[in-house]
């Protein structure tokens, strides 16, 4: 599957950013356990909760040594590609996916920023069509916008059949 | 500006004592003596509710109307607030007539255009309408539809030329198609179908639990044995009494399954112009469906494992319907749930001479069948795990849980060869063609500018068997998603090229 290469890639401080709310996440995650772990050894809980608690950290341990390589590999696997009629995606790391929508059956686009994405001047796109929504996640805003527009223009296209 | 038929109102109280019948059952005459406080205030709360949907249902009759005007309809309702809708003829996919005993009481029936747009609230319904009216508005609606289309018909026209083989004789000529006189009956079925189908419907099959209630019943009336005589001695004193039961139980089982099916699908009739697609079924209740052919999606063969071995077939449309329709026992989507193999073959090509449904399909390579077994099953491991520790009994058998986990497991691979097996995949001009499935396998055809989407997904292990899996999207409501698993790599990407031509049949037009 390697003859369809889409052109596009996204912007490479998307790393950075995935990285840092990868590492919130983590954080949060090990509170939650300690906290719990607190409760489990101040009101004794049952046995059998220490050792799901033990299985949960073993768990959170390994989720976090994933999430802090993930980015890495998330932005290498991700490619996209927009022309006048169709919008292409590529990505995943352990199981590639491909989509292919055409732009006529886009609904609607928009972009999206949080907190962490707006540090980085990121956005995100995201097209929704009857009956799914596509996002290409971390652009550089410029691109974003452009992207978006672009779309638009685009998507004024209709299939006759509707 | 019209009201609906004042009998709506009576229609709307009669669903809403039917639906309400059990819970009314249960608070007043199953647990009329409990004080339970569910109960106790469910009751006051029911009197209430009752009261209120009852004034509600007369009086909110008066402020719903609808008008049409230049080929839309313009539907207002609401007591409080105030609710306009307006739906464009063009818009709508089918029409669905259905004549309930409650329709034919009064000699009334009632009529549901169904549309395919986002809003919630997309159907019309006319709940309650005469006859005389329903087909004023099937005929309002059927005629300037027509109008709009020919773009469409254009554009179908050019999609199948591509095939070359499409016959000249059901290429419908604009001109003409008003015409909805000549429409052609394509299928009846024949006392002999419906044999078939009553003795494949199976629904008597749902006798053999009460048949055992019946059993325990009569045990009682037997004569008291010594207790020690253990279950096997009663059961054989008694074989005469199960033989006579089985023999009455399987007799009424047939009877009823053969009324059933003789009053589902006793008066059946599938006939089409050169737009549209009726379907006229019901012996008791009636119903009528037309759907324009362009709205089609896709199509649906599906044979369950006791229909191929008689060599029948369901065919099924794939269209924005809504597939829960009320009131409607049979699949308003199903065009006819037992139709020998090559009938269906050729109802399909009547219908919609743009499908052909071609012979000469690919299997998929043995590598295929190595990476399906390989696929852990999670449902099994999940299902042994729990069967593990909970160690359940069933029939007094100690180790029912490793016998049931053997089960299981064998049914699962059985399945999985099964679909080796059945998974075959054709993509021609501009049709795609594929099929799959264990003990049912299913059949699906749709052309490439019906496909709003498609994806190839590729798992790591996928990747080292140089397979891929492939997923399409049709629109209808929700979307009907259909996939292939495990195809060559090759395949999948043709697959996508192919896709990518879809500009070959798809006519554009830009919004302003």
């Amino acid at each position: 599957m390697n003859d369809s290469v889409l052109e596009n890639k996204l912007s490479p401080r998307a790393q950075k950013a995935w990285l840092i709310s990868e590492v919130i996440g983590i954080v949060i995650g090990f509170i939650v356990l300690a906290v719990l772990f607190w409760l489990d050894f101040h009101f004794a809980w049952p046995v059998w909760i220490g050792w799901i608690l033990i299985a949960l950290t073993a768990y959170t341990v390994l989720d976090a040594v994933w999430s802090l390589i993930k980015p890495k590999y998330l932005y290498e696997s991700w490619r996209y590609q927009v022309d006048e009629e169709y919008i292409q995606l590529s990505y995943g790391i352990l199981k590639k996916e491909w989509v292919t929508v055409p732009i006529a059956k886009v609904q609607s686009i928009s972009t999206r920023q949080g907190p962490i994405l707006r540090i980085y001047q990121l956005r995100e796109i995201k097209v929704e069509t009857m009956g799914s929504s596509h996002a290409i996640p971390a652009l550089d805003e410029q691109v974003a916008i452009q992207l978006k527009d672009t779309l638009a223009e685009y998507a004024k296209l209709k299939e006759v059949d509707e | 500006m019209m009201r609906y038929h004042p009998l709506t109102i009576l229609y709307r109280i009669y669903q809403f004592v039917k639906n309400n019948l059990i819970i009314a059952l249960l608070l007043f005459v199953i647990k009329r003596d409990s004080d339970f406080w569910l109960f106790e205030y469910g009751r006051y709360a029911f009197l209430v509710i009752v009261v209120w949907r009852l004034i509600y249902i007369v009086w909110s009759w008066f402020y719903e109307t609808y008008e049409w005007e230049e080929r839309t309809f313009y539907l207002k309702e609401g007591i409080f607030t105030k609710n306009t809708s307006s739906i464009p003829f063009s818009k709508i996919q089918n029409v669905t007539r259905q004549t309930t005993i409650f329709h034919k009481v009064f000699r009334l029936t009632s009529i549901t255009f169904e549309t395919a747009m986002d809003g919630v609230d997309d159907a019309i319904t006319f709940e309650v309408v005469s006859k005389k009216h329903a087909d004023f508005l099937l005929k309002l609606v059927e005629v300037q539809t027509t109008e709009p289309d020919e773009t469409n018909l254009k554009e179908n026209q050019e999609g199948t030329e591509l095939d070359g083989s499409e016959s000249d004789v059901e290429n419908p000529d604009p001109k003409i198609k008003q015409d909805n006189e000549s429409k052609v009956v394509h299928f009846t079925p024949t006392k002999r179908d419906l044999w078939k189908a009553s003795f494949l419907s199976f629904s008597y099959l749902a006798f053999i639990p009460l048949l055992g209630g019946l059993f325990d019943e009569i045990q009682s009336f037997l004569p008291e044995e010594k207790e020690l005589d253990g279950l096997l001695d009663q059961f054989l004193a008694s074989k005469w009494l199960i033989l006579l039961l089985v023999v009455v139980g399987v007799a009424i089982a047939v009877a009823i399954g053969v009324t059933r099916t003789m009053i589902r699908y006793g008066k059946y009739e599938i006939s089409s112009n050169n737009t549209h697609i009726f379907i006229n079924r019901g012996v008791l209740n009636e119903s009528y469906f037309s759907i324009e052919k362009q709205k089609v999606q896709g199509l649906e063969i599906t044979q369950s494992f006791l229909k191929r071995i008689v060599g029948l077939a369901e065919v099924k449309l794939v269209s924005s319907v809504n597939p829960n329709s009320e009131q409607s026992a049979v699949d308003v989507n199903s065009l006819y749930p037992f139709l020998p193999m090559n009938q269906a073959h050729e109802l399909i090509q009547q219908l919609l001479p743009g499908y052909h449904v071609e012979s000469g399909m690919k299997r998929l390579p043995r590598k295929s069948l190595w990476i399906k077994l390989l696929r852990p099953s999670w449902f099994w491991l999940l299902a042994t795990g729990a069967l593990f520790y909970f160690k359940p009994r069933v029939f007094g058998l100690e180790s029912a849980w490793w016998i049931i986990s053997v089960i299981l497991f064998v049914w699962i691979y059985i399945n999985r060869i099964l679909d080796y097996v059945h998974t075959q995949y054709l993509v021609t001009n501009d049709q795609l063609q594929w099929r799959r499935g264990g003990l049912t396998s299913r059949l699906f055809i749709t052309k490439r500018q019906k496909v709003i989407e498609m994806s190839i997904s590729q798992s790591f292990v996928q990747k080292k068997f140089h397979v891929a899996s492939l997923s399409t999207v049709n629109r209808s409501s929700p979307i009907h998603v259909e996939g292939i698993e495990d195809v060559p790599v090759e395949f999948a990407t043709s697959f996508h090229n192919w896709y990518l031509e879809r500009h070959d049949e798809v006519q554009y037009h830009h919004i302003p």
